[in-house]
């Protein structure tokens, strides 16, 4: 039940890397005949700081260009489908297929359409209007990047695969995901553009009304785990429930209800369509993000779905056992013991299968408008979480859990 | 060789004097709001180097992530126009 691809931790893996890349530089300086800066090369502030360094693009890489990068495709090429149409096709010119003559092609599985906009997007004009408000035109995008990035320093992918090990790891995640409303509201009011002002201040609204929910219900599963530590929380997902259903948080009986407040709460939170009305693409144009152009909007156009990813990680942490799984075999590569499904796989399956539910929900379900939305965010989803919070406490102090 | 809690508690303390001033003498109110996240933010950067870890979450949960956004709430409900200037209106 246990078994991560990365045994000894990311972070330990780079700083390996990083103390085999600084002996050699040490070795070169040496041979140069120059020792005080070879031993500067090697000691511990440097190794340290570069090991993070590296640990944090490898992570960066990882979570904010490979996995964006399939999430996108997924997206497209799963509502494509819906649509009864092929989706998004741009392949790569595989050398060895008949089909494909030369150069890119319009015949393929569709993996660098992303990559294709992502140039696009690159090579267009950073607009600025004229009449905007400078600072906070150019710092919003700004905040919503990194406040998104900063969730990724501390989700864990799997028992290896982490960047810091944090004590308050869901708080944390909560807090920088909660930075978003303002940063949008600011993007919207800075843009000097009636549509862009009203859809960010119903962005604002949306996101902090249905953010109360969302704490809350995590609120009620942390209760139950006695814990904010994810690594814990998911050790504690791992045993056993009725013999062959393992105890996700999902299948205890106080958290179904939370569990359905928080996944609204969540498609709420991250903008998804049926509750779109910020960025409401036939009313409003493009919402907030109407004045960006060229990368700026590129960017803010990505992290939706880098916020997709990270929420979906939350709640596959809190609710469905995050990356717990049965691991059938395990092969001895030189004293490492590596999984045939490692924990990185079972964590993605569950973060994949969830953001596909959302986004089968997103394009079959139409627009709900403002008022019903803050109507449902308000009235229903407070008192169900606060149901839940206290079927988490009754159960806790019963100890029938 | 370099104090490094040092260094960054000045350069904490440094942005976020500079945005409380900022803040009070802002002329439009949202960017009043704007600079007046930046200082929460800074102030929770320094909890955290007062090994404070939980208060500097909530501070961000609570205050950077609501309290503004809750200021310009109140601005947009209590002006004429629609976010305009910051200046009292005229008397009649």
């Amino acid at each position: 039940m246990s078994g991560s691809i990365l045994t000894p931790g990311l972070v330990g893996i780079c700083r390996a890397l990083v103390e085999i890349i600084l002996g050699v530089v040490k070795a070169i300086f040496d041979a140069l005949q120059l020792p005080g800066v070879g031993s500067w090369f090697v000691s511990s502030g440097v190794v340290v700081f570069c090991t993070y360094l590296i640990a944090a693009l490898v992570m960066l890489l990882w979570a904010a260009m490979i996995n964006l990068l399939l999430v996108l495709w997924v997206e497209r090429k799963l509502y494509a489908r819906i649509q009864d149409r092929r989706g998004i096709m741009l392949g790569f010119p595989w050398p060895w297929s008949k089909k494909y003559k030369s150069g890119m092609t319009n015949v393929g599985w569709g993996f660098l359409q992303n990559v294709a906009d992502g140039v696009k997007l690159l090579q267009k004009e950073n607009l600025t209007p004229a009449v905007a408000d400078k600072l906070m035109f150019h710092a919003a995008p700004a905040m919503i990047v990194s406040s998104t990035l900063m969730v990724f320093a501390v989700m864990p992918f799997s028992e290896g695969l982490y960047y810091a090990k944090v004590s308050l790891g869901i708080l944390f995640i909560l807090a920088s995901l909660s930075i978003a409303p303002l940063a949008i509201l600011i993007a919207g009011y800075s843009s000097n553009n009636k549509y862009t002002l009203l859809g960010g201040l119903r962005a604002a609204a949306m996101m902090m009304s249905y953010e109360i929910p969302l704490i809350l219900c995590v609120i009620a599963v942390v209760v139950l785990s006695g814990t904010l530590d994810p690594f814990q929380m998911v050790a504690a997902q791992e045993r056993p429930l009725y013999g062959f259903l393992p105890s996700w948080n999902v299948f205890s009986i106080p958290q179904m209800l939370g569990f359905v407040v928080f996944f609204i709460a969540l498609v709420a939170e991250l903008e998804r369509v049926p509750f779109d009305i910020p960025e409401a693409d036939a009313e409003l144009v493009e919402g907030w993000t109407t004045e960006y152009s060229g990368m700026r909007y590129g960017l803010l156009f990505g992290f939706k779905w880098l916020r997709a990813l990270a929420g979906t990680g939350l709640m596959v942490i809190l609710y469905f056992g995050g990356w717990s799984g049965p691991v059938f075999a395990t092969f001895n590569v030189l004293g490492y013991p590596i999984p045939i499904l490692p924990q990185e796989f079972w964590f993605l399956l569950k973060v994949y299968v969830s953001f596909m539910f959302i986004v089968l929900l997103s394009w079959s379900i139409p627009r709900i408008r403002i008022d019903q939305l803050l109507k449902i965010g308000w009235n229903r989803l407070i008192p169900l979480a606060l149901l839940a919070i206290l079927g988490a406490t009754v159960f806790k102090t019963m100890g029938w859990f | 060789m370099i104090d490094w809690e040092l260094a960054l508690f000045l350069l904490f303390s440094v942005i976020e004097v500079l945005s409380a001033i900022f803040t009070v003498t802002a002329r439009k109110m949202v960017k009043a709001a704007f600079w007046l996240l930046i200082t929460l933010v800074t102030i929770s950067g320094i909890y955290i180097l007062l090994r404070a870890e939980f208060v500097a979450m909530i501070q961000i949960l609570v205050y950077a992530g609501a309290v503004p956004t809750l200021f310009v709430f109140g601005i947009m409900l209590t002006r004429s126009k629609i976010l305009e200037e910051g200046e009292a209106p005229e008397t009649r």
